[in-house]
């Protein structure tokens, strides 16, 4: 495979950031600003109370929640945001069981030329609905999307909801239904990344990462599995999905695999949030795969079980 | 080893069992899985019962008459009771089942 | 350099080119040949392209550049026409291919079921990048469905990757569980449930009967009349050898292409490699062996001596969420053991099969992290006698001695929604919650909550609820379980088959954390009665969890033959009748006895004989009295009003009538009623189960009596003015008894054990009395048949031997 020294993708992710629950406050624990400085030395002195602001939000309500226009709302620091040209975050709440890790937050800019899409999928009447989302220039799709709903099984929220596992999906316009499915190929949307939140009310949740070939959510994406039924009884992981610019597919050829890429508590990235089980956010430093500058993981939990790692490398 | 076809495999339903007579007497075909079957005198050891109207379990059959249990395998009686049935040579070849001819002569003579 | 031809681009066939070219690049001229237009991809990752989570492009093996790179020739989308042994060519469309050496990697074929339809557009085999295609483009219609045939690996992978697609997804299977060939029942039934679970309807015992369209697939058509909308129908019901090149060069074939241990034909300089072989009476169709041979053939053409053996295999399922392993020959085997593991919480089962000491199969379904262990100790033949009790474990547990098994499992595992108190509808979460408030002992749940407050037959799992949370701070009473498979009591059993809605045998197995594979003599026909009596028209009565004679309905005497009893309605006959009955008497020359429940019994009756006795039963218009059986005996009756001068009310007809309503359905234990027309009891009402005494103001109903080992007086139940009254009540007394009487309990014990306060509640409620009125009614649409005219036209043969060697011998 050909080394890439310059890529020419953008991906659309542009801030990521962690706050964990200390006391009855979140705190700030790690973040990755891109070039958005003022913005970052805005955010690390921060703290939210339950309710407030975008991680006290997704606290309080206990799931994920979107906001697509900063001013005027409860966005504590939209007028940095602005100035850092980022108008639009999710905020994904980290439950192990009933107690909240922590609240892994993704900033995400406008140009208008990129097209990619952050989905947020809950449980109403049996089925998954979209509960919100943004989705950059795609605005057919946005509207295509809110009008259907998939049952268990069906499509990528539905296959990530009955699989109760990270997929990544790579023919994303032909997953699911007839309707969504043309515009999502207008829309030039190729792979999919769907994750399983799991909520303390045990209300399905799936949040789907859509990404088009020049401006994905992330240039690597790898899927780690840590559930004592793959890897055994001591804490690790094993890598059993991914895609990367460079290296294109990360998934190992033999099945069942032979010596598949593992992570060892606290050794590299992923060995953090093995050892904390909270968010992890890294930017350059040792352990980042080659030509990736920066990086996060989210971890999934089965009730308090960690079970998977997802990490996504801009 | 004089192997004699005497049915099809489906003609057992599973867990269940059917006879065959010879001249060593009747012969009972267990069916313990979809491809497993065993062969045994019919007769109980305790007071000569129909084997092939228990009740199979695992590998095992249990008498109708008064609960006795053998291993389908090799025939000894399970638990307290002391006794023992014949076994038969059988198998299974395309869904047919094959019985040896020459080990049931044997036991007749 | 010698010219090397390979027809074929498959799997077996690139890895035997990669074995060439990496130890001698250049000892062969290469060029190879593939009917489909592409080289080698790795076929076994379609089912992940068919579902999205892999793209087509990642899962080339070989692509332009390889093959340019290693100086191989292509002929991408051609089909060989034939091969000429003598001058050694291959002739493609156009063009001849000399070679020096030969290898036909041809593959298999799926295999289409004949059926008439089965070559209408829309009905697809499940082999190549075309057929996903395919049905990735099916998929992105409006409205699409799918019909499986085969509920094998292959076919279960495009069912999940279909539904991800968002279709209807139905999968035929004509067997009794999914994937039997790998697993066995309780294993199929989670993988049924988790597929289920995704919107895809599994049948199971499905046969098709034909694919029915206008022009292209509209539906398929069961059997059994079931009829199933489909735009497309994937064939996964085997594969089939492509030898028929081999057929045409004149090579030694069988059911596929014969090789040597070598790979070699019958032709010195023709090989052959892949699922077109047959290697000593073994076909192929996982890729191990394939790689084995592919290495073999290749040391072959060098020159390097090398042998191809088989060797065990293993298989695991590639659908997204479902983990399931399975190795080595677990079906079949002389003197093996089985060791099994259920974990109904994680949803996990595991079986281990031993023989002779070592390791020879193993499934697992849900926890498949040793499975590489287990694997290699199959592989390897380790002696496992030193670790026998810990082996199902795993790895990480040998040395240890902590047994894992919870004998709490099922009830720790129950969800918090799960019902335990039917009566006063409490449920696991109720209970806990209690608990963690200071309900510490029995007697304190059921203050707070009510739960065994009413019947009681809830205790046990009440206990365990409390014992689950408590520990060793509170200490389960020690009721005798079912028997030796379980911990449970059959009233958790009971309790648990309600709540958690177990339908059939193997999920009770599984859920309840059986210890042995497919139960025992006691308990098996005791779930058999509580699954048909919770789900009449779900469940099927399973004949082989059965006693002997309700198997054979008939009565199996001491030396081996059978006594018959048709019914006598209340004890009322005709000349007609008993004509017929001495006939048979005479014909099959029975020993006749008159019975205390008023009817005429038939003894000695030979097995084979049975099917004719009935059929000239039938014949006469007579039915079963299921004399054998736990469900109605007899309904006995004095002449009431017909004839007697004390005769209040109508006893015969009444009587009668009852056992017209009440013959034919499964009960706990047998049931024996009388009618008597006045206090004078002729009939002996009062020691019966159910006695009804006949009064100028209408009818006493009492119940519970008993006259065998145990002699006891029945209890009023209630009085009432009409035969109907007589009838709703009796009816829903029956079917109480039936929904909730431990299995073997008499009604006498049953309502000593819930009391008849409880009973007269339950009953006095009309909305529940006729609830259970009507669910009786519901339970008799499928039991109340004759099973004698039933096993005359269908069973007959069964009750005649397989076959009779004695023909040839001298008697």
């Amino acid at each position: 495979m050909e080394v890439m020294t310059n890529p020419v993708t953008k991906p659309f992710i542009k801030v990521a950031e962690i706050w964990v629950p200390e006391n009855d406050k979140l705190v700030y624990a790690g973040g990755d600003y891109g070039s958005a400085d003022a913005f970052a030395r805005v955010s690390i002195v921060q703290s939210f109370s339950k309710g407030e602001g975008l991680p006290g939000k997704a606290w309080e309500s206990r799931k994920p929640v979107v906001i697509k226009h900063f001013d005027g709302s409860y966005f504590k620091r939209a007028a940095a945001a602005a100035e850092a040209g980022l108008t639009s975050a999710v905020a994904i709440p980290v439950f192990a069981g009933n107690t909240l890790k922590a609240v892994l937050v993704i900033l995400c800019g406008s140009d208008t030329d990129q097209k990619g899409a952050i989905e947020i999928w809950q449980g109403i009447n049996g089925n998954l609905a979209l509960a919100d989302g943004f989705f950059g220039g795609a605005t057919e799709f946005e509207a295509a999307s809110k009008g259907i709903s998939f049952s268990f099984g069906q499509g990528l929220p539905g296959a990530v909801w009955a699989a109760n596992t990270p997929i990544l999906n790579r023919d994303i316009a032909r997953a699911g239904t007839f309707i969504r499915s043309g515009h999502a190929a207008a829309a030039g949307f190729k792979t999919g990344l769907g994750l399983p939140i799991p909520l303390p009310d045990n209300n399905p949740c799936v949040v789907t990462l859509l990404s088009a070939p020049d401006t994905p959510i992330a240039r690597r994406f790898e899927i780690w599995d840590a559930r004592p039924e793959c890897v055994g009884a001591t804490r690790k992981a094993m890598l059993i999905d991914g895609l990367c610019e460079r290296e294109g597919a990360l998934w190992a050829q033999q099945n069942p695999p032979v010596d598949p890429p593992m992570a060892d508590t606290w050794k590299g990235p992923i060995g953090q949030v093995l050892g904390t089980g909270l968010p992890y956010v890294q930017r350059e430093g040792s352990g980042l795969p080659a030509a990736y500058e920066s990086m996060f993981a989210l971890p999934i939990y089965r009730e308090t079980d960690l079970a998977y790692i997802v990490a996504c490398y801009l | 080893m004089s192997w004699t076809d005497i049915g099809e495999l489906g003609a057992i339903p599973i867990r269940g069992s059917r006879i065959v007579k010879t001249n060593a007497g009747c012969i009972a075909i267990f069916r313990t899985t979809e491809t497993e079957v065993f062969a045994t005198s019919n007769k109980c050891a305790h007071k000569g019962g129909p084997l092939s109207e228990g009740i199979v379990h695992d590998r095992k059959i249990t008498c109708p008459l008064h609960n006795w249990v053998f291993s389908l395998e090799t025939g000894e009686a399970q638990g307290a009771d002391v006794g023992r049935i014949k076994t038969y040579p059988v198998k299974i070849k395309n869904n047919r089942l094959l019985l040896d001819l020459d080990a049931i002569n044997a036991s007749a003579a | 350099m010698q010219k090397l031809v390979i027809i074929g681009a498959g799997m077996a066939s690139g890895r035997t080119l990669e074995h060439i070219v990496e130890a001698s690049p250049d000892a062969f001229d290469i060029t190879i040949i593939n009917a489909e237009p592409r080289g080698n991809y790795n076929r076994i990752m379609l089912s992940p392209v068919l579902a999205g989570e892999r793209s087509y492009e990642e899962i080339i093996t070989h692509d332009d550049d390889w093959y340019a790179s290693h100086n191989i020739a292509t002929r991408f989308g051609k089909t060989v026409t034939s091969v000429d042994r003598d001058r050694k060519v291959v002739i493609i469309a156009n063009e001849e291919v000399s070679y020096d050496k030969l290898i036909i990697a041809t593959g298999s074929t799926p295999f289409i079921i004949p059926v008439p339809g089965h070559d209408l557009p829309g009905v697809i085999g499940y082999r190549d990048l075309e057929d996903t295609n395919a049905m990735i483009d099916a998929a992105a219609k409006a409205e699409a469905c799918a019909v499986v045939i085969g509920g094998g690996l292959l076919g279960l992978e495009a069912a999940a990757g279909l539904r991800m697609r968002g279709m209807e997804v139905t999968v035929l299977h004509n067997d009794g569980h999914l994937m039997n060939r790998q697993l066995d029942e309780a294993a199929g039934y989670l993988l049924q449930t988790d597929l289920e679970k995704r919107g895809i309807t599994v049948m199971t015992n499905a046969n098709t009967q034909q694919i029915a369209g206008d022009g292209k697939v509209e539906k398929v058509v069961l059997e059994d009349g079931t009829e199933i909308p489909a735009n497309i129908v994937l064939m996964t019901a085997g594969i089939r050898p492509a030898a028929s090149i081999g057929q045409a060069t004149g090579i030694k074939v069988g059911r596929a292409i014969e090789v040597d241990h070598q790979m070699r034909t019958s032709d010195p300089d023709i090989f052959a490699v892949g699922e077109c072989v047959e290697f000593e009476s073994n076909i192929f169709g996982l890729v191990a062996p394939l790689y084995d041979q592919a290495k073999v053939l290749a040391n072959t053409l060098l020159g390097i001596e090398d042998s191809f053996k088989i060797r065990e295999l293993s298989t695991k399922l590639k659908v997204t969420g479902c983990d399931l392993f399975s190795a080595g020959d677990f079906a079949e085997g002389d003197a093996r053991e089985d060791i099994v593991f259920r974990d109904p919480k994680r949803r996990v089962y595991k079986r281990l099969v031993i023989e002779n000491d070592r390791l020879i199969g193993a499934v697992m379904y849900g926890d498949t992290a040793d499975s590489n262990w287990f694997f290699g100790m199959i592989k390897d033949g380790t002696n496992i006698e030193s670790m026998r009790e810990t082996l199902i474990f795993g790895p990480a547990f040998q040395g240890g001695s902590a047994s894992q098994m919870d004998p709490l499992a099922a009830v720790a595992a129950l969800p918090l929604e799960a019902e335990i108190c039917g009566c006063n509808g409490v449920c696991k979460g109720d209970i806990t919650q209690a608990i963690e408030a200071g309900a510490h002992t029995l007697d304190d749940v059921r203050a707070k909550t009510k739960a065994s407050a009413s019947c009681g037959t809830c205790t046990g799992l009440v206990e365990q609820v409390l014992a689950v949370s408590l520990g060793d701070r509170f200490e389960v009473s020690a009721e005798k379980p079912v028997c030796k498979c379980t911990d449970l009591t059959h009233e958790d059993v009971r309790r648990l088959i309600k709540a958690q809605k177990l339908k059939s045998q193997p999920a009770v197995w599984q859920e309840l954390a059986w210890k042995t594979p497919n139960g025992c003599p006691s308990c098996r026909p005791a779930i058999n009665y509580y699954l048909l009596a919770d789900w009449p028209l779900e469940y099927q009565d399973d004949l082989q969890s059965r006693f002997v004679n309700e198997r054979n309905h008939a009565n199996i005497q001491k030396d081996g033959t059978y006594s018959v009893v048709p019914r006598m309605w209340g004890g009322i006959t005709t000349a007609d009748e008993l004509i017929a009955i001495a006939t048979a008497a005479k014909r099959f020359d029975a020993t006749v006895k008159v019975t205390g429940g008023q009817r005429i019994d038939l003894l000695g009756i030979k097995k084979e004989d049975l099917p004719l006795i009935w059929s000239d039963l039938n014949n006469a218009g007579m039915v079963s009295g299921h004399a054998y059986t736990k469900g109605l005996r007899t309904v006995k009756t004095c002449v009431g009003t017909d004839w007697c001068r004390f005769g209040t009310q109508d006893s015969t007809g009444l009587g009668i009538k009852l056992e017209k309503k009440l013959w034919g359905s499964w009960t706990p234990h047998k049931l024996k009623l009388a009618v008597s027309g006045c206090p004078r009891n002729c009939s002996e009402a009062t020691c019966k189960d159910i006695g009804i005494i006949c009064v100028d103001s209408g009818y006493q109903i009492s119940v519970g009596g008993a006259a065998g080992m145990d002699l006891k007086k029945t209890e009023a139940l209630v009085d009432v003015a009409t035969e109907a009254e007589v009838d709703e009540w009796v009816t829903a007394f029956v079917q109480l008894y039936r929904e909730n009487g431990k299995y073997l309990d008499r009604i006498y014990k049953w309502v000593s054990k819930v009391g008849l306060d409880w009973i007269k509640e339950e009953l006095s409620d009309p909305q529940r009395r006729m609830e259970l009125f009507d669910n009786f009614a519901i339970s008799q649409s499928v039991y109340q048949k004759d099973p004698w005219a039933d096993h005359v036209s269908n069973r007959a043969n069964q009750y005649e031997p397989l076959a009779d060697l004695t023909m040839e011998a001298v008697t």
